[in-house]
């Protein structure tokens, strides 16, 4: 079964692959077309330019999976994962609403299953039902939206509806562009929609969370980008501007959120939350200079997204998967158990590391040349002549400085606590040296996926620039500095690293005791997870509303007790507006009760009325 | 590409390493007989420079090879720092005279020392790292802000724009923006305590405490480094005609940062983001003037 799995992962790489490089290769892949007996449903499959970026990722993230698989994770997994990718790669070929939303709901349940895999806690249950309810609530809207414009265009087919998207009334498009928002926004993570992501991803098996933050957000991007750049196009400036404020406010919030945790998967998803508001800044800036008529900085702020798509797609693949093999390593993803991995997991920590500085947007890494890319085309973006898209763009590069920092402060406290140092745990026998083999060779073809396309982004420049030439009808963006941009950055530094080992060879290092004034070293005297984060806790209060309790333990006098237990939790603001939500709507979902007597006559009655009201309004 | 074109970032690179200590034993040298001190000698750095070279290197035990290679990463950066900054004629390495990029090189080499702060496994380290990791933070939207001011008029990032613009209101915001910036980003008071020995007040000397010899003297070269080209990245925010006048600027930048480290005391560290914050409104409100204005 596993065998199963693990080759259906291959095969649904491979398809991805193929189709991906075709449609690319030929801007657009048709596939066929099955006209039934309903129109409304006809059947039309093939790969878009936008699709076939999100192909070629799927078919990299499907490799690095399907490696995985081979010997982690259980057979079962192994089956769900094939079939949640091919579900993905369906979305990608959708080209009619109803292959589009069969597709979508496929993708839906089966990561469902998938997320609750780990059933037996109660925890696991709870954020299963949540996501079904997030995702049910947002496929709704998404058929709402995709509905509307089949209506309009009179054809389900995605190819006749984007040729008729510019005589959309206005009315029609704004509802179209809220329920696509609304509907692919929550799959994506955006703020304030985010809330079911951080408990329903980090539950998964880790390579299924791989899959979930890397793929299946990918997919939901691509979707918004599909509707909000063919489908409904053209966007008006405000949808642009909103788009952007939302993806800020989601940058912001999901790497400080980030900061604070200290589950480590859970840190992951929090982070995808940020890198999902990172991609909608460039969709917003597309769409907001798009409406502005500036078309060249339109292109390159497409390019920037789906650069920066493609790249988190990789480098979240590769520390889920890390964090899964820490997981197999340690029995525990919780940072403040963590310490010191470096010296047995030989190969993850290595990759981490890769990871970790990708994310944060370091040079030479391909998070540094999207994260560039993205800056590069909102500071173009600032001659628009509207003021408030300059507001937003000025709002954007604030936002977006701040999440960088913040993220190199986030994953500098991730490796540093978990990969260096010394273990925090007293050992019982020296840990076991990870084996490299199959699993790794998952990580090491993920990082080295990150470090080529940081070195040289151009390889994937040419492709995205045309891409996103063809999707908005304009000759392809220009990048006169970007692919000499990390090498020229990175040479020193890589040289002054190279020179440093060298010499400590040489010149020898010796080894002492670490200085603790003096006191014995023990674990206990290392920082804490929790302790690194406290100023960033502080300063961010008003985001992140901390809540601190200190319990005195045993001894005569309260100065000196036997124990200190120091606890701190976040809460989540939007949690708390959508508890109030949930028990709002359950208010009123009991108060509607009243109708429902259970009697079959004045159901009967209901059925007449609406029969009479349903002629009336027809008339 | 001709031999020049080469020349000019390996000379810029020379000039302003080899003066680097200078300007740090200068600013000491000005501070105590501001103090009423007579203070050591301005060319005391390039002394504890070498001394430091020809001494050996300790380690804590078990020390990962990301510490061992910080000392030269930091170095590296800074380096390519000073290189990239757009003093003379277009040089050979123009694509690194570019905001986004030079913050977020800047990143690349606080990365490293945080890294190796948190493998000493000390409180000391973790502590130095977690200020450091917050100050980073709240920097950048501040020091991007001052710096986008010239390069967003003409949409782009390159920084060697700067040196075309006339005198404005919007510029003397900016400066006064990466003047709060620099007190943090080159360890001074009252973001940052350069003279303390209290292990507790330490921001970027604790995140160097495990290092000595030779690693240490990588590193504090790097510092005296990085407070050079950044102050020299400070005066290209003022208009000049020529590198002179940018170094006036920022030999300017150096005694009032001298000035205020004699006149105010350290700030508690929950007060900084308040240093900071104000950093940003007023590089925001240069690029609003800009933007409004419609010129440089």
């Amino acid at each position: 079964m596993r065998a199963l799995g693990v080759a259906a992962t291959a095969a649904v790489a491979l398809a991805a692959a193929l189709l991906g490089g075709l449609a690319l290769a030929h801007g657009g892949a048709p596939l066929g077309a099955f006209q039934g007996p309903i129109p409304a449903l006809a059947l039309v499959f093939g790969v878009t330019p936008l699709g076939a970026v999100f192909c070629l990722l799927l078919a990299l993230l499907d490799a690095a999976v399907a490696l995985w698989s081979v010997e982690r994770g259980s057979a079962l997994d192994a089956v769900l994962i094939a079939a949640f990718s091919a579900a993905m790669l369906l979305v990608l070929c959708a080209q009619s609403v109803a292959v589009f939303f069969f597709a979508w709901e496929a993708m839906a349940l089966v990561s469902a299953f998938i997320i609750a895999t780990h059933h037996e806690r109660r925890s696991v249950r709870r954020a299963t039902a949540l996501y079904l309810l997030v995702s049910q609530t947002g496929a709704a809207c998404v058929l709402v939206a995709l509905a509307l414009l089949a209506y309009q265009a009179g054809s389900p087919s995605f190819g006749l509806i984007a040729r008729s998207a510019g005589s959309l009334p206005a009315g029609t498009r704004n509802a179209v562009l809220a329920f696509a928002l609304l509907g692919f926004g929550s799959k994506a993570g955006f703020v304030p929609l985010h809330f079911w992501l951080p408990r329903a991803h980090p539950v998964a098996p880790p390579h299924a969370s791989a899959l979930l933050s890397g793929g299946m957000l990918k997919v939901a991007l691509y979707g918004l980008a599909t509707v909000t750049l063919t489908l409904a196009a053209p966007a008006p400036l405000a949808w642009g501007i909103a788009i952007v404020a939302i993806g800020t406010a989601g940058a912001v919030a999901g790497v400080l959120y980030a900061m604070v945790d200290r589950d480590l998967k859970r840190l992951l998803a929090y982070s995808s939350v940020e890198n999902a508001g990172i991609v909608a800044i460039g969709l917003g800036a597309t769409l907001a200079a798009g409406a502005e008529r500036l078309p060249d900085v339109a292109a390159l702020a497409l390019t920037a997204a789906l650069f920066h798509a493609f790249n988190h797609g990789l480098f979240k693949a590769l520390l889920f998967l890390g964090a899964g093999a820490v997981a197999d390593s340690e029995g525990t993803v919780d940072l403040e158990k963590l310490g010191g991995l470096r010296g047995h997991m030989v190969w993850t920590a290595p990759a981490f590391l890769i990871g970790c500085a990708a994310i944060a947007g370091l040079p030479p890494f391909n998070g540094f040349a999207s994260e560039w890319l993205i800056f590069r085309s909102l500071a173009a973006e600032l001659v628009a002549r509207d003021p408030a898209a300059k507001v937003a763009m000025l709002g954007a590069i604030a936002g977006l400085a701040l999440a960088g920092g913040l993220a190199v402060a986030c994953f500098a406290r991730v490796y540093g606590i978990a990969f260096l140092g010394k273990p925090r745990r007293k050992q019982t026998k020296p840990p076991e040296r990870e084996r490299g083999g199959v699993p790794a060779a998952a990580l090491v073809l993920l990082a080295a996926l990150c470090t080529l396309f940081g070195f040289l982004p151009g390889l994937a420049l040419g492709p995205l620039g045309r891409v996103a030439a063809t999707v908005l009808h304009v000759p392809p963006p220009a990048f006169p500095t970007l692919p000499v941009l990390p090498v020229t950055l990175a040479l020193l530094p890589l040289a002054g690293a190279l020179a440093a080992l060298a010499l400590a060879r040489r010149r020898g290092v010796r080894s002492v005791p670490t200085w603790t004034c003096g006191s014995p070293v023990t674990p206990a005297a290392a920082y804490t997870a929790t302790a690194f984060a406290k100023p960033l806790r502080r300063i961010f209060a008003f985001v992140l509303a901390p809540e601190s309790r200190r319990t005195l333990e045993g001894g005569d006098s309260r100065w000196f007790p036997q124990r200190i237990v120091y606890q701190t939790d976040s809460r989540y603001l939007v949690d708390e507006t959508a508890r109030r939500f949930a028990a709002l709507t359950l208010r009123v979902v009991r108060r509607s009760r009243l109708v429902q007597s259970g009697s079959l006559r004045l159901y009967l009655a209901y059925a007449v009325a609406a029969l009479i009201l349903t002629v009336v309004a027809a008339r | 590409m001709n031999a020049l074109s080469l020349a000019i970032p390996v000379l810029q690179v020379a000039a302003i390493a080899a003066l680097a200590p200078l300007l740090q034993g200068a600013m000491k040298s000005l501070r105590a007989r501001l103090q009423g001190r007579p203070g050591p000698s301005p060319v005391q750095p390039y002394r504890d420079l070498v001394k430091l070279w020809g001494k050996e290197a300790l380690l804590p035990e078990g020390a990962s090879p990301v510490t061992i290679a910080a000392p030269g990463v930091v170095l590296g950066v800074v380096l390519a720092f000073a290189a990239g900054l757009p003093l003379g004629p277009r040089n050979a390495l123009d694509p690194l005279a570019d905001a986004v990029a030079l913050v977020l090189l800047l990143a690349l080499g606080r990365f490293a020392l945080l890294l190796a702060a948190l493998d000493t496994r000390s409180s000391f380290g973790g502590m130095a790292a977690s200020r450091e990791a917050t100050f980073g933070a709240l920097v950048e939207p501040a020091l991007l802000f001052s710096l986008f001011g010239a390069a967003a008029l003409s949409g782009g990032t390159k920084i060697s724009a700067l040196n075309a613009l006339p005198f404005s209101p919007a510029s003397v915001l900016a400066f006064a923006a990466f003047f709060l910036v620099a007190l943090a980003e080159t360890a001074r008071v009252p973001v940052d305590n350069q003279e303390t020995h209290y292990e507790l007040t330490m921001v970027h000397e604790g995140l160097l405490l495990e290092y000595s010899g030779w690693q240490l003297a990588l590193l504090h070269g790097a510092a005296y480094v990085k407070q050079f080209a950044f102050l020299l990245l400070g005066g290209l925010l003022l208009p000049g005609q020529a590198w002179w006048a940018h170094l006036g600027w920022a030999l300017a930048m150096a005694c009032g940062i001298t000035f205020v480290e004699t006149a105010l005391a350290k700030l508690r560290l929950f007060e900084v983001p308040q240093v900071l914050g104000t950093a940003f409104i007023l590089a925001a409100t240069g690029i609003g003037l800009r933007l409004i204005g419609g010129t440089p």
